[in-house]
């Protein structure tokens, strides 16, 4: 990973068939910063985690708004990733299958934190290690 | 779904996000007469969590209908996905086509 800034916006419709578009550009992005191929699919395990929570809010209240993601790469181990979208984050009900998206997002991030405040807003940050171009200690 | 004298095979391949969650409910469907059931997800280059819910329901039918199933994933990120999720020891995944056969006759 090289130094400089590198960024990534991308904002879709809020639907289901749009998480695929949305993974992909993020994995553009990730390949051009030159990680490690075991990294870049953590980091889109994690975040398809979120996007695909923020898809399915976009049903609870009718109209579908839109969801944005961001992606801001600086120096060689910094990595930081926003999910932003109008609706309510939905904490998944105890029933068996359910509700893993969080654990597994948190499980690879180094924190995932959640502003419920005005629609859901996701930060995620990822510590990178510089010389294996690997995430530093996954949980 | 395929299947020889003993076995049905499911097969899933390609990108099994949540924009293919229908799809992936309409697949997971279990042959009659308690055939074991061979679930090939060795083709599947992604996952995410649709696929984790797909599998807790399909389990729970298979054991309500007796029947045997096995899942084969090659790819490690689907591996560390179940892991990720805690669930690194909740479904009988197999990494090799011949080992997960063998698991699903050695009942009869």
């Amino acid at each position: 990973m090289s130094d400089g800034v590198a960024e990534l916006r991308v904002t879709r419709a809020a639907s289901r068939a749009n998480v695929r578009p949305m993974r992909h550009a993020l994995r553009f992005f990730l390949e051009a910063l030159d990680l490690a191929p075991e990294t870049i699919d953590d980091v889109l395990t994690a975040v398809g985690e979120v996007l695909a929570n923020a898809v399915e809010h976009a049903y609870v209240d009718g109209a579908a708004g839109s969801v944005e993601l961001y992606a801001h790469a600086a120096g060689s181990s910094m990595l930081e990733i926003d999910v932003k979208d109008s609706g309510t984050y939905i904490e998944r009900s105890a029933r068996a299958g359910r509700g893993f998206g969080l654990r597994i997002a948190r499980a690879i991030a180094r924190s995932v934190d959640i502003d419920r405040s005005g629609g859901t807003h996701v930060h995620l940050s990822f510590d990178i290690d510089q010389r294996r171009r690997h995430i530093r200690a996954v949980k | 779904m395929s299947s020889d004298s003993s076995v049905a095979v499911i097969t899933l391949s390609g990108e099994l996000d949540v924009g293919r969650a229908d799809e992936v409910a309409r697949a997971l469907e279990l042959p009659s007469h308690g055939t074991p059931v061979l679930l090939d997800l060795s083709e599947v280059s992604y996952a995410d969590s649709t696929v984790i819910s797909a599998l807790f329901g399909f389990s729970e039918k298979a054991t309500e209908a007796k029947t045997r199933i096995a899942i084969l994933i090659v790819k490690p990120q689907l591996v560390r996905l179940l892991e990720y999720a805690g669930l690194g020891e909740a479904f009988p995944v197999f990494r090799e086509r011949s080992t997960a056969l063998t698991y699903l006759h050695s009942h009869e």
